[in-house]
């Protein structure tokens, strides 16, 4: 980790506009929270709560915040040709990669954790039965896992919101929904497996269809293999000259 | 800044360096040694400019060849980056960082405490007088402030080397002025600078020494004078027309300055060596054979057919 490449990234991925979008985005979950808990429907609570925070929070909000901050991490430095200020350091590039990792996945949870957290809390009318908990810390090892895979997409290509899109909307929206195989090596699915387990959720509210055993050794795998990826690619990345 | 600051060890050579994309030759076999003063890289856009500096700055391996700096390959060697100062050639510059910032970070990253650091970025941004908008966002600069703010990060660990990619681009005349002076300052305390234009006249005032590169090969290299000698003395061509071309072009092959003259779809094409004096001659010569001239142009003065012709020499 270096501090510098630390601060730097912090002030670029949490630039205004970008924050408040993904604070109105974590808003919708907990305006959701709120319109329910209005409604007064105590006996669906924890149900509610729960396809709320699996579906809306994990499902789409976490997603989408780890793209951002994903992709943006190095990815737009790579673009607008700032990156060579950080590059042309005696720092290893792996530093460069883990620092930027750290950061987008701090980000990451915190502006999908907090807006889940409270989405939860008033959802449920409290900690559910381990349930709030659960799905909370569950996304913030799915935020890790995300920002992992998108900072190392945005290594290997110039299109990585694209790519990272129909990730989330193809793979895991609509395939791992479809083949039982394919949730193996989906984050959503990892993420409800840790949810799921952190959380002791009854089952009558919760079950995740991944164990924790797979979930862990798939997430691991996961972590390691777009952490190399991402480090070999900054490592021999190079900066093209003038066409001749 | 410290005086003698470039040891035996602190050059920069490249050695039968190719480097092509595909099968696109960008640098073609090129060789030369730098060991002090200020060297300008002179070529027109696209001739590979920008691949040498980055594969000097270690943003490129060589396809064949090899470049070192300080005896050490520049290629996967960070640690290189503590003698080199580079000045990107793109704009972009953290736009929410301001002058100050910007430089202390370099400065941090290049492993000084945060006092040094702090020092060493008011240093740099003196030298480069940006000192009245060093606390303003960089995103509210004009392109010279921005090009100096990133000449400032560079210094900022007063590095024996300082590589430049085009360093004057909107930058305004005083500025220029400044940043040539500086560079002179710099190159006379022993620093190895090398910097590349496009324009003639800005390698002409500040570089001792030029490397001439065309479509990827070095087409001269050495003192300016002579390579400026070199370009003054080629042919010059020049279109004309006028009331008789085929009465004029016999005419003007009268006269020794004229190297040759054709005649080619209605227009007359006419070489001379003395670009002056033929200049001056041309009308009274039309004159005196009651010819009307209606247009006379010089046809290869860009600076790329400066360039070509060293090529075909």
């Amino acid at each position: 980790m270096n501090g510098v490449i630390a601060r730097i990234t912090l002030r670029q991925l949490l630039s205004r506009r970008r924050t408040l979008l993904l604070l109105l985005l974590g808003g919708v979950l907990v305006l959701a929270a709120g319109i329910f808990r209005l409604a007064g429907e105590e006996a669906r609570a924890l149900r509610f709560t729960a396809g709320l925070l699996s579906n809306l929070g994990i499902g789409t909000l976490m997603p989408l915040v780890a793209l951002i901050f994903g992709t943006g991490a190095i990815g737009a430095e790579i673009e607008d040709g700032t990156a060579i200020f950080l590059l042309a350091k005696p720092i290893s590039r792996a530093t460069v990669v883990l620092t930027k990792l750290a950061v987008a996945a701090t980000c990451s949870a915190a502006l999908t954790c907090g807006p889940m957290l409270l989405a939860g809390l008033i959802a449920a009318g409290g900690l559910g039965e381990g349930l709030v908990v659960g799905m909370t810390a569950g996304a913030a090892i799915g935020s890790v896992l995300y920002c992992a895979v998108f900072v190392a997409v945005s290594l290997v290509t110039a299109r990585a919101l694209v790519f990272g899109l129909a990730y989330v909307l193809i793979w895991e929206g609509l395939l791992a929904g479809l083949f039982a195989g394919t949730r193996t090596f989906s984050i959503r699915q990892l993420t409800l497996s840790f949810a799921d387990a952190i959380g002791g959720i009854p089952a009558a509210v919760f079950d995740a269809p991944l164990s924790l055993a797979t979930a862990v050794v798939v997430a691991v795998a996961i972590l390691v293999i777009a952490t190399v990826i991402a480090m070999r690619r900054l490592g021999e990345y190079e900066i093209s000259g003038e066409a001749p | 800044m410290s005086e003698g600051r470039v040891a035996a060890g602190e050059a920069v050579e490249l050695v039968n360096v190719s480097r092509w994309y595909g099968n696109v030759v960008a640098v073609n076999d090129i060789s030369f040694r730098l060991d002090g003063g200020v060297t300008g890289l002179l070529g027109p856009n696209g001739a590979g400019k920008s691949t040498i500096l980055h594969m000097i700055g270690g943003f490129l391996a060589p396809s064949s060849g090899a470049v070192t700096v300080g005896g050490s390959p520049s290629w996967r060697h960070p640690e290189m980056y503590r003698r080199i100062g580079l000045v990107p050639e793109r704009e972009a510059v953290y736009p929410f960082l301001t002058g100050r910032e910007f430089a202390v970070a370099n400065a941090r990253l290049q492993g000084m405490a945060p006092p040094q650091a702090a020092e060493a970025a008011a240093r740099a941004i003196g030298l480069v007088e940006l000192e009245d908008a060093a606390d303003r966002p960089i995103g509210t600069y004009s392109k010279g402030m921005r090009q100096r703010a990133k000449v400032a990060a560079a210094l900022v660990h007063d590095p024996p080397i300082l590589l430049l990619d085009e360093p004057f681009n909107g930058m305004d005349p005083r500025q220029r002025l400044h940043m040539m002076d500086l560079l002179h300052q710099m190159a006379a305390e022993g620093r190895t600078i090398l910097f590349s234009s496009h324009i003639l006249e800005e390698v002409e005032r500040l570089a001792g020494r030029v490397l001439v590169i065309v479509s990827g090969r070095l087409a001269a290299s050495g003192d300016f004078r002579e390579i400026r000698r070199l370009m003054t003395d080629r042919p010059h061509t020049f279109t004309l027309r006028s009331s008789n071309d085929r009465a004029l072009a016999s005419a003007l092959l009268v006269e020794p300055t004229i190297a040759g003259a054709a005649l080619d779809g209605g227009l007359l094409t006419v070489r001379t060596n003395d670009f002056g004096a033929f200049s001056r001659a041309v009308s009274g010569i039309a004159r005196r054979n009651q010819i009307s001239l209606h247009e006379l142009l010089p046809t290869d003065e860009s600076l790329e057919s400066v360039f070509s012709y060293l090529v075909r020499r």
